[in-house]
């Protein structure tokens, strides 16, 4: 009697599961699918497409034309992506590693002041430090980006704080006691026992310029299509007078730069529960 | 560790204001005595801030300071006192042509860019600030090297404080650079975005062509009112209420749905755990402006959802009902349909995320108690409402309250789906550049990119901040009790 409800429960659970999957997967089909198929523009009359091509990723790749330059955006993207990530990461291990393991004058001003300057829209400061770059010279540089993006990095500090919180202070204290500075200690006791969270920031920052539009929009705007991220030149591919011819392109260049960023988001995964849940979970 | 937790649980008793009040009345009380009984070095650091060091022999030290010295003077003289003394005005030759009888030509003449003076202007004024600042600050610790030296003590040489830098003062080492990038990009940037939402700078007062200047409370004013030629009131309200109601549905759909499909997922009954897992994650690894603009093109009027709801007969059913007028569901030109589209696919977009969250919080609930409970005679809604959510709420409130706020400012979602699609019918909304599924933040953007309205979105800048820090500092005070900093260490 027990057991015939269990099996209807258990079967009534995963038709649920099932119906959820689809329609969370169906888009992303879609897009696999539209990338995949023999015609340029939209078709909105069928899911799957009547004939299967791989020329939207041939001519992504390797036909740049005035509209489509994915390797150039990929490029410019993947540079920008490289130095934010070392500079970003740098910044918030070194603003985290004395916010959490050092104790002066100041610490929890500081923190509050923190709290407070994220309560601000992020644009906000944008218009103005576009102007600020303009006067200097570095809007529409690949250099300017890298600013934006990395500039204000340690205020995102808390994730790796928390994640220094949980180290044991015993083993710093050892290393004191043992003669070595605090810089040595910060380098060879607790970096080499942080690489949870290193991987979580390097990975974070990274991405930062993949996925971000607003920025690179107000930043980059001279429409120049060479200089542009990943992001803007995709989503320009979508302006109206261009969806036509371009939108099967459009999705496998979308395919394209997800693979990467999908392997990154799976490894970040796990760190991503932990930084969010102040590092309350184990397991 | 344990002496330093003792002595941060005696601080927090303070009041953090009256701490802070009280370290600036120590901080003068020595500059003052250093003044009053400084020897000749200490005095001598009143004008050139290197004496005092030399007197002391730290050579080194008196020259980085002394030449420090020099440069913020020269940068002041020459390009701080210019932009700080039309600050008060912020310029006032504006841009013309004026003939030039030596080259007998009309030429440009030397105007004032109002900009320019407001962006030089603060950021100078703070440098001279911070070097006050410094001067002050040196100024008391060659008097304390003046102690140091008369009570015998040693007097660390250059290179001891070099190491000192990586010791004891490892912190300036770390944080120097991080702070500044906060201060370049984050700081100065909202100080002079603040300064904008008093002045009348807008598409009629464009520098370099024109100036623009200061209006005192007028935009906060005209962001009250409605009237024939003013509608920024009527907009601001509607559009504050749309994002409050947005925020509060995006947060907690998300939040709920993510929980639930948790706890489906690492249910007993459920098999192959990981491969449904995966399925949801898959859905967010593809980077959300793709998905999103997707989105849009899946949901447009004559895209393929269309195309299905109207083969399967859900496009006549909901016109048999009156829903709709048109042979097409409106799913993101229509204020109602657009913003129930938008809710839903945000909660595609953030249901995996909360998902991921509330698992490894589930994973980590002690089995104990539910099963004291179950003993109990519990059943299992019982303990989902007494067990399981105060122990999600516990970890993620935090998270929650952030949630929250980044919803107010959520940009992407809006923008991305609506952008090019959505037009307003309502001719108040498109008065003051405003459409009904806007939240302030995109309205604010829009004010900017396409109208180059920036004192307007500077006050609605404010606004968001002040909506923002009120959620905040309501959430934290009353619903989440407790600071968890320390407990781990």
């Amino acid at each position: 009697m027990m057991g015939k409800r269990k099996i209807i429960n258990s079967v009534l659970m995963h038709v649920a599961l099932a119906v959820l999957a689809i329609i969370w997967i169906t888009p992303i089909v879609w897009l696999v699918v539209t990338s995949f198929s023999g015609y340029d523009g939209m078709n909105t009359s069928r899911f799957f497409p009547e004939t299967w091509s791989i020329r939207n990723y041939t001519r992504v790749l390797f036909e740049s034309d005035t509209v489509s330059q994915f390797p150039v955006w990929f490029k410019n993207t993947l540079l920008i992506a490289i130095f934010v990530c070392l500079i970003s990461t740098s910044f918030v291990l070194m603003m985290s590693y004395a916010m959490s393991c050092m104790r002066f004058k100041g610490r929890k001003a500081i923190m509050n002041a923190a709290v407070m300057l994220q309560l601000f829209p992020g644009f906000l400061s944008m218009i103005a430090i576009y102007f600020i770059l303009k006067s200097v010279n570095l809007t529409n540089s690949h250099i300017g980006m890298i600013l934006v993006y990395s500039g204000g990095s340690a205020l995102g500090y808390l994730v790796a704080k928390g994640f220094f919180d949980t180290i044991p202070a015993s083993l710093r204290e050892a290393a004191y006691i043992e003669g070595a500075s605090e810089a040595r200690t910060f380098l060879t006791i607790v970096l080499p026992l942080s690489k949870p969270i290193i991987v979580y920031t390097v990975i974070n920052s990274f991405l930062m310029p993949w996925t971000d539009f607003v920025f690179a929009k107000i930043i980059l705007n001279s429409g120049i299509s060479t200089d542009w991220t990943v992001a803007i030149g995709l989503y320009n591919m979508l302006n109206r007078t261009l969806i036509p011819t371009y939108f099967s392109r459009f999705c496998a260049s979308g395919v394209l730069v997800g693979i990467p960023i999908g392997i990154l988001f799976v490894i970040m995964q796990k760190f991503y529960v932990e930084g969010i849940t102040g590092g309350s979970v184990k397991g | 560790m344990g002496a330093c937790m003792s002595e941060n649980v005696k601080l927090k008793k303070e009041n953090p204001a009256a701490e802070f009040f009280r370290s600036i009345g120590i901080f003068f009380k020595e500059f003052g005595e250093a003044v009053a009984k400084g020897d000749w070095g200490v005095k001598a650091s009143l004008v050139v801030m290197g004496a005092g060091y030399w007197k002391r022999k730290q050579i080194v030290k008196g020259v980085l300071v002394t030449l420090l010295e020099i440069a913020v003077i020269l940068y002041t003289v020459l390009i701080g006192i210019p932009y700080i003394s039309q600050l008060g005005t912020l310029g006032t030759v504006e841009r013309a042509m004026v003939y030039n009888p030596e080259t007998m030509k009309n030429e440009v003449n030397d105007y004032d860019n109002s900009l320019l003076i407001l962006l030089f202007g603060v950021i100078s004024l703070f440098f001279l600030v911070v070097a006050l600042l410094l001067w002050f600050a040196n100024v008391r610790n060659t008097y304390r090297l003046q102690k140091l030296a008369e009570s015998g003590k040693h007097i660390d040489t250059f290179r001891e404080d070099c190491s000192a830098m990586l010791n004891d003062k490892f912190h300036f080492t770390l944080l120097a650079l991080p702070v500044l990038g906060v201060i370049v990009f984050n700081v100065m940037p909202l100080i002079v975005m603040i300064c904008i939402a008093f002045t009348n700078y807008d598409q009629n007062h464009m520098p370099p062509a024109q100036l623009f200047t200061w209006v005192g409370l007028e935009n906060f004013k005209s962001l009250f009112t409605t009237s024939l030629t003013m509608t920024f009131g009527y907009t601001f309200w509607r559009i504050l209420g749309w994002t409050l109601l947005w925020a509060v549905l995006a947060t907690f759909t998300t939040y709920f749905g993510g929980i639930i499909l948790a706890l489906m997922i690492n249910s007993k009954l459920t098999k192959a755990k990981k491969v449904w897992r995966t399925i949801f994650v898959a859905s967010i690894s593809i980077p959300q402006f793709v998905t999103l603009l997707l989105l849009r093109n899946f949901f447009a009027n004559n895209g393929i959802a269309n195309t299905f709801c109207a083969s399967v007969g859900i496009t006549d059913f909901l016109r048999d009902l009156g829903w709709i007028t048109t042979d097409y569901i409106p799913f993101l030109t229509d204020p109602v349909w657009a913003k129930i589209t938008i809710v839903v696919i945000n909660i595609w977009v953030g249901v995996p995320y909360l998902m991921l969250i509330a698992t490894g919080v589930l994973m980590n609930i002690p089995e104990e108690l539910k099963e004291s409970a179950k003993i109990d005679g519990a059943n299992p809604f019982q303990i989902f409402r007494k067990i399981t959510m105060p122990y999600m709420f516990f970890i993620t409130g935090p998270y929650l309250v952030t949630q929250f706020t980044a919803n107010i400012n959520n940009f992407n979602v809006i923008y991305l789906l609506t952008q090019d699609v959505y037009t307003t019918t309502d001719q108040k909304l498109a008065a003051s550049n405003g459409k009904e599924i806007d939240l302030l933040v995109t309205w604010l953007y829009r004010l900017t990119s396409e109208q180059y309205n920036y004192k307007m979105a500077s006050v609605i800048g404010i606004c968001v901040f002040i909506v923002c820090a009120v959620i905040t500092l309501f959430a934290f005070n009353f619903l989440i009790k407790g600071d968890k900093e320390e407990t781990f260490q």
